[in-house]
């Protein structure tokens, strides 16, 4: 029995620059794993510590991700191993390629009882990859989660429905994007990197053919509504505020 | 010619509806849930409705196979979902079977014979993109409000084979609903507040104000001041009210996406430099704990 | 005493520890390098003028591999006077391949790649707190949080913050007249507007020195580099001045900005990142101790940095200090003695290299440069001459001789002053 998490390695959108013509230039966004996946791998953690099995990290990407970087920044967070799948035409893939790359990744491992990933990457945020990969391998996907169990050979899972919750059963393998707040996410110490440094690592290269990707025919800067800036000046509260309740009057939203 | 897909899950589909519509060719709609929600489906003005049977005691995510192969078998175009969990799980599906490419973000839609044209936000929303796919294309979009009634189709009913999925206990949540959407007032607070009872002041803020109380994501998922429908930005809500006051919140593009189409924007922050002071009207240097008295005061008088 | 984990732990990936790092690990060292920053270079300031003839000792190919931004082919220094500019501006084909600007988030990450790839271990995402000593109080290692890390050799390449240097008392405070504080901003810009602005094409670049009201009259001066697609603009001002002036750091780069003759360089820019940083201006008189028993230190850490009013030199001096280091650790490794005297080859290195040199050689310009006239009175001075020169307004013209003579004779510069100052500038620079 094997848990497996789905982790990124990519960059932070927000220290991306967009010239005028929209042109993205990722350059000096750093690549990390992506905000929302520790808590998917220390959720995974704790239920491979529970049920006394081996968990298992999966990544895909750019040739990038096999970097030691890459590889120490997650194995260091707490996973026994790596399989990763880096290939040139994994660099920005969209939700399917990526998924259909995970999966080839996930059938390496024996014995998978649940895969977790995190709520959406940092980069494309779109909170798709973790049900096109429960539709590739035939499993169902619940997203959300907010803690996992098991009973018997069923997995039972906590999530997030409406501003409630609720409790599913699932018999049988299953995909579970985690709420990003189901755990806090541990920080790795010195011992931690080091012992991720011997961590066995498998870097598959990409088997078959990926599914065709869109051809981007034109980049356009997002069209941001013109505004003030207006400085107002804190130092005496009251005049501030005086000020700024003049202004929103003035233009006519109080 | 192809056909445009509708997954419905929940009542919210109208923005689906819109959609659709605009792209001009025939449209069907797969129902997942309770027959009522097949028959209000059949009236919305789609061209086929096909309903999967009542659901028992399955999560609406058991029929993500069984959506894909009906979806599969119809001539597939465009295949449009809700920005929801459950509905992102259905389409993820419809996307491996048919190895189409599933996309967020979207601004505009066009189809010429089997080429499907989409400009859609990338990167969280920091720039533009126009993408051309030769082939089926998975867009999940904002779902909208319930569609108006019209004349009805009739409903087909598919049998479908549910995964094996069960909900064991539903909890619903006591916590009182707010008309975010409706508001034409919004203060939200970010981390720059430091505990919950500190809400307090905000609430006598937005009271003055006549405002709804909103977050950033943090303050509803991290420490859990506010429900979590109460957050603003791409994994959360999108608000347009006229005017918009952000206290201690940094003003990250993830939330600010949210927001882009408000009024006036008011920043309050201890940091000059936040990036909200950037995309505001009003940059209020300072710290929130003494302004936000001082405006509440301000407005009273 | 069991094996350690490594043979050399390094602490601080900026330029001095990567290229310690580096070369360790190609001798065949097992080396550990330890990094507060998630990634190497994400904590440090972007921007930057890289005199890179010592770096190509490593890397000989590194202006063509290494994200350089652009290659320095014009110099300028200019007096900014409350009217006005005046200044020398050196374009020249003989400047080629001395200096390259870099934004050190992409630099410090792929000299930290380099690292990896010749087998240093890279430990990103931690901040040692504090030094393992032996009870005769030599370095054996690291901790950081709860976690212990042993070495033969620690590397304190920390930064001009040196806590780990200081916490061993290797280095005296800094007195405030040592150190200067430097505040920053890179502001965004499209690669045609630099070259335009600038009068660039390709991958040239230029490299700014402005002196004089640049600062409000405080001692130090203001700089403005071009990258590819953005400026690194900043002031360096020396703090007992600055605290002396009551002005805050950031109100004198706001105002040195917004001056016209740095403004039409910025114009229409968006500022990408800001920050302030200490820079250690002592020279030869800050430079500690920089080696005992079990630790050397690096690098800005050393106090290796060089502000001749013209050039802010210290990356270039933490590599040379890195070439050395590494040189002497290697022998001490070697000789199986990593003791203060087993580390003494370390100190030798570095004196007899252009680090030692330079630093001799300029070892007067700080108190050169604390005389307040530089930044003071000077450039209206030169500003009067240029002006009287070139103002044609039909009064009689005279000779550029006595029109200097005028200038300086209204000026609160004396004679004596002006005499003092060629003198000591000539034997400081
Ligand atoms: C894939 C993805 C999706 C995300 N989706 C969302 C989303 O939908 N919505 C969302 O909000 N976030 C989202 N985030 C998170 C987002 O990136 C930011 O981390 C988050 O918005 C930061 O919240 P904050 O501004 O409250 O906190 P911080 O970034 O910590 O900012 C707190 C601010 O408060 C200021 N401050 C502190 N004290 C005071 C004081 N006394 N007075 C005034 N100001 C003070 C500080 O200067 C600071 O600017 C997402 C992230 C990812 C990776
Ligand atoms: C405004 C300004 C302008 C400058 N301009 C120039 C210029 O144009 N040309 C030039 O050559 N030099 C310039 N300098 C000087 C130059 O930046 C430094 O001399 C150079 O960076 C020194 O390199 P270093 O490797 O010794 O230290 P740093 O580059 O400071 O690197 C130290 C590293 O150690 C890390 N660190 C610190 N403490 C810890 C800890 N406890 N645990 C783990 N890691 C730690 C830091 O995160 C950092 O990465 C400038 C400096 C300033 C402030
Ligand atoms: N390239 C990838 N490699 C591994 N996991 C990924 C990758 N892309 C996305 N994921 C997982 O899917 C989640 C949602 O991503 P997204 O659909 O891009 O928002 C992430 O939090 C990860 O857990």
């Amino acid at each position: 029995m094997t848990v497996v998490v789905a982790h990124k390695w990519a960059p932070n959108p927000q220290e991306a620059t967009v010239a005028p013509g929209g042109t993205v230039d990722l350059s000096r966004a750093k690549p990390a794993v992506s905000e929302y996946d520790p808590v998917a791998i220390e959720v995974g953690r704790r239920l491979a510590d529970a049920w006394g099995c081996e968990l298992v990290g999966v990544s895909v990407g750019g040739p990038e991700i096999a970097a030691p970087m890459a590889r120490k920044a997650a194995l260091s967070r707490g996973l026994d191993r790596l399989v990763v799948v880096a290939d040139e035409r994994l660099s920005g893939a969209g939700a399917t390629p990526t998924a259909v790359a995970l999966a080839q990744a996930v059938g390496e491992v024996e014995d998978v009882r649940v895969v977790l990933a995190g709520d959406s990457s940092v980069d494309e945020g779109a909170h798709l990859v973790p049900s096109v990969l429960a539709g590739l391998l035939g499993w169902p996907s619940l997203a959300e989660v907010a803690d996992v169990t098991a009973d018997g050979g069923a997995l039972v899972v906590e999530r997030a429905q409406g501003s409630g919750s609720q409790v599913v059963r699932v018999d049988g393998p299953a995909v579970l994007a985690v709420a990003a707040d189901a755990a806090v996410p541990r920080v790795a110490g010195m011992k931690d990197i080091l012992a991720a440094g011997k961590k066995p690592v498998v870097e598959l290269p990409l088997a078959g053919e990926l599914p065709a990707q869109p051809e981007v025919v034109g980049r356009a800067p997002v069209p941001l509504a013109e505004r003030g800036r207006r400085r107002i000046d804190t130092t005496d509260p009251d005049a501030a505020a005086r000020e700024l309740v003049a202004a929103l009057r003035a233009d006519g939203v109080l | 010619m192809t056909t445009t897909w509708i997954i419905v899950d929940e009542p919210g589909v109208a923005g689906l509806l819109d959609t659709a519509r605009n792209l001009g060719r025939p449209t069907a709609a797969v129902v997942v849930g309770p027959h009522e929600l097949a028959a209000s489906t059949a009236t919305a003005g789609v061209d086929r409705c096909l309903w999967l049977g009542e659901t028992g005691d399955a999560p609406v995510e058991a029929f993500a196979t069984a959506v894909a192969a009906v979806v599969a078998d119809g001539a597939p175009g465009v295949v449009l979902a809700a920005a929801r969990p459950s509905a992102r799980a259905l389409v993820g599906a419809v996307a491996a079977t048919l190895r189409a490419p599933a996309m967020v973000g979207a601004v505009g839609v066009e189809t010429d014979g089997d080429t499907v044209l989409v400009e859609r936000e990338v990167l969280g929303g920091i720039a533009r993109r126009t993408e051309r796919c030769d082939g089926p294309v998975c867009l999940v979009v904002d779902g909208g409000g319930v569609p108006e009634p019209g004349a009805a189709v009739p409903v087909e009913e598919v049998t479908a084979e549910a995964l094996a999925v069960r909900v064991v206990e539903n909890r619903p949540s006591s916590a009182p609903q707010v008309d975010l959407a409706g508001a034409r007032r919004v203060v939200a607070v970010g981390r720059g507040l430091k505990a919950k009872e500190d809400l307090a002041l905000v609430d006598r803020l937005a009271e003055a104000m006549g405002a709804a109380v909103a977050c950033s994501r943090p303050v509803a998922e991290g420490s859990g001041f506010l429900p979590k429908d109460r957050y603003v930005g791409v994994s959360g809500r999108t608000l347009t009210p006229d005017v918009y006051l952000a206290l201690g919140i940094s003003g990250q593009v993830q939330h600010t996406v949210g927001i882009r189409g408000a009024g006036t924007i008011v920043a309050v922050n201890t940091d000059a430099d936040a990036p909200f002071m950037k995309e505001c009207d009003y940059a209020v240097v300072g710290d929130l704990y003494t302004f936000v008295p001082a405006l509440a005061a301000a407005l009273q008088s | 005493m069991s094996e350690p984990d490594f043979d050399v732990a390094v602490v601080g990936a900026g330029p001095a520890g990567c290229v310690t790092a580096y070369l360790l690990a190609q001798q065949g060292h097992s080396v550990v390098l330890v990094e507060r920053g998630e990634a190497p270079g994400a904590k440090n300031l972007s921007g930057g003028v890289l005199y890179g003839r010592v770096l190509e000792q490593v890397f000989p190919d590194f202006a063509a591999a290494a994200p350089v931004e652009r290659r320095v082919v014009r110099n300028a220094v200019t007096f900014l006077t409350s009217t006005g500019a005046v200044g020398v501006d050196l374009t020249s084909d003989r400047l080629d391949g001395n200096a390259y600007t870099v934004l050190r988030a992409r630099f410090d990450a792929w000299l930290a790649e380099r690292c990896e790839e010749a087998g240093v271990f890279l430990m990103p995402g931690v901040r040692v707190d504090r030094l393992l000593t032996s009870p005769s109080g030599a370095v054996t290692g690291l901790v950081a949080g709860d976690d212990e890390l042993s070495a033969r050799v620690v590397v304190a390449a920390d930064g001009v913050n040196s806590f780990l240097a200081r916490g061993l008392g290797l280095r005296p405070k800094p007195a405030q007249n040592q150190l200067a504080v430097g505040v920053k901003a890179v502001v965004s810009l499209p690669r045609e507007t630099i070259d335009d602005r600038f009068g660039l094409v390709g991958d040239e670049g230029a490299a700014l020195a402005m002196v004089g009201e640049a600062t409000g009259g405080i001692g130090g001066g203001g700089f403005l580099y071009t990258n590819a697609t953005s400026l690194s603009v900043g002031v360096v001002l020396r703090l007992d001045d600055l605290a002396a002036s009551g002005a805050s750091a950031s109100d004198v780069f706001d105002r040195y900005c917004e001056h016209p003759a740095v403004q039409r360089y910025l114009r229409g820019g968006e500022v990408l990142e800001y920050g302030s940083h200490l820079v250690a201006e002592g020279g030869l008189g800050m430079l500690g101790t920089v080696a005992t028993d079990g630790l050397v230190v690096v690098g800005d850490a050393a106090g290796l940095t060089i502000n001749s009013g013209l050039t802010v030199r210290g990356m270039d001096l933490a590599i040379g200090s890195a070439i050395a280091a590494a040189g002497g650790i290697g022998d001490a490794l070697d000789a199986g003695d990593t003791s203060a005297a087993g580390l003494a080859g370390y100190r030798e290195r570095l004196m007899a290299g252009f680090v030692g040199k330079d630093l001799t050689t300029y070892a007067k310009a700080p108190a050169f440069l604390e005389r307040p006239r530089m930044y003071r009175d000077y450039g209206p001075v030169l500003e009067d001459v240029m002006v009287r020169a070139f103002d044609l307004d039909t009064t009689p013209r005279k000779h550029l001789a006595s029109v200097a003579w005028d200038a300086l004779r209204t000026s609160p510069v004396g004679m004596l002053d002006l005499a003092s100052d060629l003198w000591a500038g000539v034997r400081a620079l």
